[in-house]
């Protein structure tokens, strides 16, 4: 345990100081809670660009909770996944605040809207950054309380409706997750991830580690909505506020779901073939039964959600693929697949906000009136839908190839076959929104304010240049430390023990 | 030095076509500061224009299968945007159309792309040699060849391309898919087919029969168009077909009459459309029922017009000739390898290239000679108000003929001299082999000839032996025409009669229909897709919940199997 290390902790307690203070002096000083939103993030995203120097010339770094030592107390390890995670998490916290700071002005109680938020910033942040795994659990928890709250946030009729649903959904997929936990617990004796996946690998298989992994792959899977366990996410992410959405979709299925699945399989239980194949064939199903769910949707976020299961898939399909490319492309596509769902509800919450509607069939022509909104989701719909140079076009082509190198070319098939699917969809929002005839009704619609602006602004350039994380001197800096913990597999172990000395 | 080798490669094929692309970019920027001036945002449009320039340039010199496809794919968006330009509501299902169906075979050909590596283990262009042994190396050239055949327009993937031509700016479509996405499509399909894969008689035959169906199935939807940009669109699909074909022939001199085909279908339809663009922008309408007459307006346009619809129609000594004769060469040849099947591919062609010319000969009636349709002979009041209508109307502007005559003097001096300038500068260094004329052509000869022929022609006219002349009908050809009021023929009701015959009556029918357009056929399957997932997505909590658990029951029975 180094100086250095002390870094860990303050993802988690930034956060949920900036969460508690708003809570405490956000109702009586109305300037604070934009502030805090902005400044907390604005932090975290600082200190996670940190990190990922850190990662690169320190290598793993391992905090033990309270001086307890491993494995007995709660570690934080810091290894390349987790900076990844970090960043990409602290990245769109930071815009999408920056965004909010504009756009909660037509909801009342705004401290309310950042407590929750810097929240479920501190629960992401928590999940990816700890090394034990009833403290994953714990975070997961509040990440996703948070968010219940989130999509309510409204409280409509129809938020509630969609909260209700995804409140239950989610809590039965914790209470499989804290089940797998418990049996995990019951066999090894231990808690700590490293530990853990030492003694699970000095024990031959049995069938409790399958249960496990069943249990884990439902659980997980339903916070990372892979077919069939997605029904929650289409209600539960158009409901919540645009910002929230952005949120929900950009990270929260991933921290929450890809990361825990990647992190658990990979490192403590151990992937093998079949495992593997399942998360394919999830993936598969995922990437086209969300795609065409997605493509006859008239509602401009219910759209967008039903994108986001069909994108999950192709991020469980590369890292399911196990091969070195196949995670690169994965994660890479994790990351892109943030930036550019984050900033497509962005977009869909400006046009809310300037029209009132969310109705495709209602819209039209706004380009004219809306250039920054109309451009930043025409970037944004060409990277999800693959198109050169837009950054989805780089994870995409590296998914495709790595189908094929390892011999899997019907997944391959597929991945192309959803690609088209999801440019038509696009090309549905782009003429429907924003291109043809201005409707005479949208005369007087203006842009959004300068905030939301920004924020689409700087998130539709990471869409344009996204390409370049993939240079080789960046890529071994950012995507390759990440796939190379993947990669170890269960040596993970030893490398977070090595840390600890 | 070793970098520039790695990615890019200049080699006779790509420096010819570069070249070309240079040229139409200048004649089509020149064009737009007359069409498209009192526009808005004007600056966009030229620099889409310039980006397209630069992209086109940068696919057509990539050496690296990825590097290429980033630039091909960014064309199909730029295309998108351009199309997008005309802003009516029309253009706009157009252009998501057509992205549609060039970024859909765009993510085909990245599958190719992978296979390609996959097989080979590079993506080096010039280092990759597959036969086509393999279903994986026929599924990859396939792959590839879709995204050619939806850059260039051959079917199946050519509905977007008349409806570009109808709803997008007439620069544009003049620019994209009438010379730069016709010459890029088939560059990549004779470099995937000449260099990176082995060919084999059937996947020739595959594409002689893709080439053959374009030509005619396209022509014969050019017949009963009545839109003069809609029918030169489905001329540029059918001329991709002669381009298929002469490359699938697989013998050189077919490939070459190919290539040359490509370059001088580029010339004559940008011709075509430039000059169509003149009428539109003088008449305000590309509707055949309402032009007519503007042969006495626009002689410059209207002289350009002809040049390029006799070139295409491949009356010599128009360049449109040469080029077919050669692929009509290439195809007899095929015979030699004791494929009897050259038949068919030779009535192909020889039959689309009747019906282009029979439906040039409706376009110009209809648009240039024929009667304007303003022309109201029973009041005389109004007469005067069209004829002062008509005498407002007048040439284009120089910036606009100025790229039409260019294209048209191309159009002679590409076919007169024929073997001296293109073919001997352009085609026959890009190719490796060497090519053998067997048929006897020779252009300066016949163009003589022909002239000599017209001048005696001349003289005996105005001798005056043929002088006394006698009335009688028109001969129309046995069509019947309604009977109008003001015993105006416009020109749209040509042919309509071949409606009437019955098979082709029924597939007419259905092509109104859209049963042959690859994406109404598409939507239609993925939106039966859609309405099945949507109806058991009914919002009830417990069936969902259904789901999970028996998602669970299933991963339990395999694992544990």
């Amino acid at each position: 345990m180094t100086a250095t290390s002390n870094i860990l902790p303050l993802f988690v307690g930034i956060s949920l100081a900036g969460a508690f203070l708003t809570s405490i002096v956000g109702k009586k000083l109305k300037w604070l809670p934009d502030l805090m939103g902005s400044l907390t993030t604005l932090i975290l995203l600082g200190l996670s660009l940190i990190t990922v120097r850190i990662v690169a010339t320190q290598g793993i770094l391992v905090y033990s909770v309270g001086g307890w030592k491993l494995p007995i107390g709660i570690a934080l390890v810091l290894d390349g996944l987790t900076v990844f995670m970090l960043v990409t998490v602290n990245l769109m916290a930071f815009f999408i605040a920056i965004y909010s700071i504009n756009y909660m002005e037509k909801f009342t109680s705004k401290w309310k809207f950042y407590t929750l938020f810097l929240l479920m910033v501190a629960g992401m942040n928590g999940v990816v950054i700890t090394g034990d795994m009833f403290n994953l659990f714990v975070f997961l928890e509040i990440a996703s309380v948070a968010s219940y709250a989130l999509v309510a946030f409204g409280t409509e009729r129809h938020e509630l409706e969609a909260a209700f649903k995804y409140t239950v959904m989610s809590i039965v997929g914790s209470l499989f997750v804290l089940l797998g936990i418990v049996f995990l617990y019951s066999y090894t004796s231990t808690l700590n991830m490293a530990d853990m996946a030492n003694i699970l690998a000095q024990k031959s298989a049995s069938n409790i580690t399958i249960m496990v992994s069943v249990l884990f792959i439902m659980g997980f899977g339903l916070k990372a909505a892979l077919v069939p366990f997605h029904a929650w996410l289409p209600d539960a992410h158009p409901s919540a506020p645009a910002p929230i959405s952005a949120m929900l979709s950009g990270v929260l299925i991933k921290s929450l779901g890809v990361y825990t699945l990647c992190r658990v399989f990979y490192n403590v239980i151990g992937i093998n073939s079949s495992l593997s194949l399942i998360l394919m064939v999830l993936g598969t199903l995922s990437m086209v039964i969300g795609v065409f769910l997605a493509i006859g949707q008239w509602d401009f976020k219910r759209l967008l959600a039903y994108h986001s299961i069909s994108q999950i898939g192709y991020v469980i399909l590369g890292i399911g693929l196990g091969t070195p490319l196949g995670m690169i492309g994965g994660l890479f596509h994790l990351f892109n697949h943030s930036v550019f769902k984050s900033l497509l509800f962005l977009n869909s919450g400006a046009v809310e906000y300037a029209t009132g509607t969310r109705d495709l069939q209602k819209m039209g022509g706004l380009m004219t009136k809306m250039p920054i909104t109309g451009t930043t989701s025409l970037v944004a719909s060409m990277s999800i839908a693959g198109i050169p140079p837009f950054n989805g076009f780089w994870s995409k082509l590296i998914i495709i190839i790595a189908c094929v190198q390892a011999n899997r070319l019907g997944y391959a098939f597929w991945a192309v076959l959803a690609s088209i699917l999801t440019l038509a969809s696009f090309m549905k929002v782009m003429k429907y929104a924003f291109f043809g005839k201005l409707r005479e009704k949208w005369n007087k619609v203006e842009e959004v304010p300068v905030f939301m602006k920004l924020s689409m602004v700087i998130l539709a350039l990471i869409c344009v240049v996204g390409g370049v994380l993939l240079i080789y001197n960046i890529n071994e800096v950012f995507l390759k430390p990440a796939s190379d913990v993947l990669l170890e597999g269960t040596k993970y172990a030893d490398i977070v023990f090595k840390g600890i000395q | 030095m070793n970098l520039t080798a790695q990615f890019f490669k200049f080699d006779n094929l790509s420096i010819f076509v570069g070249i070309f692309i240079g040229i139409f970019f200048l004649l089509i920027t020149i064009y737009s500061f007359g069409f498209m001036w009192q526009r808005k945002k004007l600056i966009y449009y030229y620099s889409y224009l310039i980006l397209t320039f630069i992209s086109s340039l940068g696919a057509v010199f990539s050496n690296n299968l990825i590097l290429f496809m980033v630039f091909w794919g960014f064309l199909g968006f730029l295309l998108y945007l351009l199309i997008e330009f005309a802003q009516t509501e029309n253009a706009s299902y157009t252009a998501k159309k057509a992205f549609i169906i060039i970024g859909g075979t765009d993510a085909l050909m990245l599958l190719g792309l992978a296979l390609v590596w996959r097989l080979t283990g590079s993506l080096q262009m010039d280092e990759i040699s597959i036969s086509l042994n393999t279903k994986v190396a026929v599924l990859a050239y396939m792959c590839l060849a879709a995204g050619a055949f939806a850059k260039a327009g051959a079917m199946p993937f050519h509905t977007w391309v008349p409806d570009t031509a109808e709803d997008a700016p007439t620069p544009v479509t003049a620019f994209l898919p009438a010379s730069l996405d016709k010459l890029l499509g088939i560059y990549f399909l004779a470099r995937i087919t000449l260099d990176m894969f082995k060919m084999n008689p059937a996947i020739n035959t595959v594409l002689m029969i893709v080439g053959s169906v374009t030509i005619v199935a396209a022509v014969m939807m050019a017949l009963i168009q009545h839109d003069l940009k809609r029918l030169l669109g489905y001329h540029a699909v059918s001329q991709v077909g002669y381009m298929v074909l002469g490359i699938g022939t697989g013998n050189p001199i077919g490939i070459a009459g190919g290539l040359f085909h490509m370059l001088n279908h580029a010339i004559y339809k940008s011709c075509l459309f430039l000059s169509g663009g003149a009428v539109e922008k003088e008449a305000g309408t590309t509707d055949l029922e309402k032009l007519g007459g503007f042969g006495k307006i626009m002689p410059i346009t209207f002289i350009t017009f002809l040049i390029a619809s006799l070139s295409i129609s491949g009356i010599p000594p128009f360049n449109g000739f040469a080029s077919k004769w050669m692929i009509y060469q290439g195809i007899i040849k095929t015979a030699d390898n004791g494929n009897n099947l050259w038949i068919i591919w030779l009535i192909a062609a020889m039959f689309g290239s009747a019906l282009t010319l029979a439906s040039f000969m409706k376009l110009i009636h209809a648009v240039f000679l024929g009667q304007p349709a303003n022309e109201q002979p029973r009041s005389n009041e109004v007469l005067t108000k069209a004829e002062s209508m008509i005498n407002k109307r007048r040439e284009t502007s120089p910036t606009m003929w100025i790229p039409q005559v260019f294209l048209a003097v191309l159009c002679i001096i590409f076919g007169v001299f024929a073997y001296r300038i293109p073919l001997k500068m352009f085609i026959f260094p890009s190719l490796v082999e060497k090519i053998e004329f067997f048929g006897i052509w020779n252009a300066s000869l016949a163009t003589i000839l022909i002239i000599v022929g017209v001048v005696v022609g001349i003289i005996v006219y105005l001798l005056g032996t043929i002088r006394k002349t006698r009335e009688t009908e028109a001969f129309i050809g046995g069509e019947i025409l309604e009977k109008q009021s003001n015993m105006r023929v416009s020109g749209t009701e040509f042919y309509n009669t071949i409606k009437d015959i019955t098979p082709l009556g029924t597939i007419y029918g259905l092509a109104e229909r859209k049963v042959f357009d690859i994406y109404h056929l598409g939507s239609i399957i993925t939106f039966g897709f859609n309405k099945v997932l949507r109806y058991i997505h009914n919002g009830v909590l417990p069936t969902y919940l259904a789901w999970c658990f028996l998602g669970m029951i299933i991963l339990f029975y395999i694992l544990l199997r």
